[in-house]
């Protein structure tokens, strides 16, 4: 399910980390969007465990709120201290650009993870393929309401969890189109919030009003997915409604497990901490890299939680990933 | 205007404006939305309501006597994550809610004391207050999210009595407390008083710093609950939970009349503004109005009440 292509750098790392010992002063700077989430904290934990086996000391940065100013500058200040690399999820495509290109101009390599920035300038981009990701949500919910009504037809919506963000784009641009394969499903709302969960929760309430007859709803992050999951358990509908989320935070955990949402859209931000640090790690010895790595998603239900495959990226205590040498 | 009309105005109670507005609102709702009047939006209304009007009167007690407090949301986050931590390490629902109101209420007399003792601005001392509490929220949390929260108090967010929910109760407890406290208090007369003109108030012996504490506890208290019965609501406490929340506690109070200057607001205003928010968000779902209007449509709102509100101001004081 979730792609190792990312290994496919290991055998590269392994002739080249042997011929270049680590210098003292290395240091990998990682920059996340926001550090209030516990999506930014498995990329952080991803990152750590690369840095300890690396040897090189990993810099976890970022501001609490998505704010593109504040992370424009949390940059050019990490840049200033000359980092061996710089891994970074841009808050916003168009403003990270030229910020990026400029850290990547100065010398110091940049991974980007996670959302894009218009810019080519940077070493690797490792990413979940978002669109994909709307497109399995889409699916997740037609069976979904197959499985309940028998067949896939009915009203869904989707709530946006920030306006203005690259990878909340593309995942909604490809639920909506995952959403027209299917003819008897119609998209009949959505909802841009402010990235807190009492507000997806509200807003999942309120379009239950709007909408009575509502089959379905994807919530297109963790803040969304657990107020949206909040409002199915109050108004009792887990059995009913198609609540399908994107992410895998606790919140989002146990409204899969009290029935409320039915399918979650799991990424693998631990990957893109861990392998951003290993790549940006060899992009400053010299090594050359995939421009784009698509490090895979997957749909977790009910039903299949339980699956061993998950274990490490439900539960970020039971990831085992061995170094890339050491596969 | 006639002068019996201006005296009629005159006399309106400062809340009359958004109570007149969110009746007109609601009565357009009625009209335009077919789902409005129905029992279950009532009661998700009721639900969604109760814990920023809570929020909002903790705010304009500080409002009140001139002061401000803009770490509310933060203080909700913090608390809220710090209950779900007691709760996940094996605390007791009582000893872990207790703790958690210690610490709310410590957060507010630190709030006072900078803001009495060491004379630093309100604005100053808890807007550091904001960056400080989400701090702490992010640490003591790890930055993830915290389940672990026992189900009698998820049940509690979710129950009703006699047809209202528990959380709308919760709230009308709280206001009916605090309406009280202000309007039929010494308490409440000193803080209006200290609001009004602070060198008369110390002047006259008003224990100053009882009074000012009173204020940022209450504000920091409300916060507390209000980030407790989001993680009963939630099922879980997030360290973004309540961001921005003090703009919409603060926009409620001066929404309902409340006047950031001091010395006036009354708590049914500042309800009565939360009820209006909660309206207009509800009601743009139910229109389907695009959400980037949404937000320019509520920000216009809220300048009208307060122009409408400011007008009244200047005939009663003769200008």
């Amino acid at each position: 399910m979730v792609k190792r292509a990312v290994l496919l750098a290991g055998a590269a790392l392994v002739a080249l980390t042997a011929a270049a010992p680590a210098r003292a002063a290395d240091s990998v700077a990682v920059i996340v969007k926001a550090t209030t989430s516990e999506y930014w904290q498995w990329v952080f934990k991803g990152a750590e465990a690369a840095g300890k086996e690396l040897g090189v000391k990993v810099e976890e940065l970022g501001s609490p709120k998505d704010d593109a100013a504040a992370q424009i500058s949390i940059l050019e200040g990490a840049a200033g201290k000359k980092p061996a690399a710089i891994v970074i999820a841009p808050t916003i495509f168009e403003a990270l650009g030229e910020p990026i290109a400029a850290v990547s101009g100065a010398g110091v390599p940049v991974i980007v993870i996670d959302s894009g920035a218009k810019t080519d300038k940077y070493a690797s981009f490792l990413t979940t393929n978002n669109e994909a990701g709307g497109k399995a949500a889409a699916d997740a919910m037609a069976q979904c309401i197959k499985e309940r009504s028998g067949k896939a037809a009915g009203k869904v919506a989707f709530i946006t969890a920030m306006a203005g963000h690259e990878s909340l784009d593309s995942r909604d641009k490809g639920f909506k189109e995952g959403i027209a394969v299917y003819p008897d499903l119609k998209v009949v709302g959505n909802r841009v919030a402010n990235n807190e969960e009492a507000q997806g929760m509200s807003l999942t309430d309120d379009m239950l009003t709007k909408d009575a007859d509502l089959a379905g709803a994807f919530a297109d992050n963790a803040q969304m997915g657990t107020g949206a999951g909040a409002a199915i358990v109050e108004k009792k509908l887990g059995s009913k409604f198609c609540l399908v989320a994107f992410d895998a935070d606790a919140g989002e955990l146990e409204h899969l497990k009290d029935g409320s949402i039915y399918a979650l859209i799991i990424q693998d931000p631990y990957m893109m901490g861990y392998a951003g640090v290993w790549y940006g790690y060899a992009a400053a010895h010299g090594a050359r890299l995939p421009k784009f790595v698509d490090t895979g998603v997957g749909a977790v239900t009910k039903a299949n939680m339980a699956d061993p495959a998950f274990a490490g990226l439900l539960d970020v205590s039971k990831r085992k990933l061995a170094p890339f040498t050491g596969n | 205007m006639r002068p019996a009309l201006g005296a009629f105005f005159q006399r309106l109670p400062v809340e009359s404006y958004v109570i007149a507005f969110t009746i007109l609102l609601w009565l357009a709702l009625a009209f335009l939305a077919p789902n409005f009047l129905t029992e279950g939006n009532i009661a998700n209304m009721m639900r969604q309501v109760s814990v920023s009007a809570i929020i909002a009167i903790g705010v304009l007690c500080t409002i009140v006597i001139a002061g401000i407090d803009l770490s509310v949301g933060s203080v909700a986050a913090f608390c809220g994550v710090l209950v779900a931590q007691l709760f996940s390490h094996g605390f007791g629902l009582a000893l872990a809610i207790a703790i958690t109101f210690v610490v709310g209420a410590l957060v507010g007399l630190v709030n006072a004391s900078a803001v009495d003792k060491l004379g630093i601005p309100a604005f100053i001392v808890t807007l550091a207050g904001l960056q400080v509490y989400r701090g702490f929220a992010l640490l003591i949390s790890g930055g993830m999210t915290v389940a672990g929260v026992p189900q009698s108090i998820k049940d509690f967010a979710r129950g009703s009595l006699l047809g209202l929910p528990n959380l709308f109760l919760t709230m009308l407890a709280v206001a009916l407390t605090v309406h009280y406290v202000l309007g039929y208090t010494r308490t409440g007369r000193y803080l209006y008083a200290l609001g009004s003109d602070a060198e008369a108030a110390r002047r006259q012996g008003i224990p100053v710093f009882r009074i000012v504490a009173t204020a940022y506890m209450l504000s920091a208290g409300l916060a507390t609950l209000g980030g407790v019965l989001l993680v009963a609501r939630l099922s879980v406490a997030s360290p973004s939970m309540a961001n921005a929340y003090e703009l919409q506690a603060i926009a409620a109070a001066v929404v309902g009349g409340a006047s950031l200057f001091g010395g006036r607001g009354t708590v049914l205003g500042a309800v009565a503004g939360a009820v209006l928010f909660t309206t207009m968000g509800n009601g743009a779902v139910l229109l389907d109005i695009d959400p980037f209007w949404e937000m320019v449509l509520e920000g216009l709102l809220i300048a009208l009440v307060v122009y409408l509100d400011n007008l009244q101001k200047k005939r009663l004081s003769g200008a």
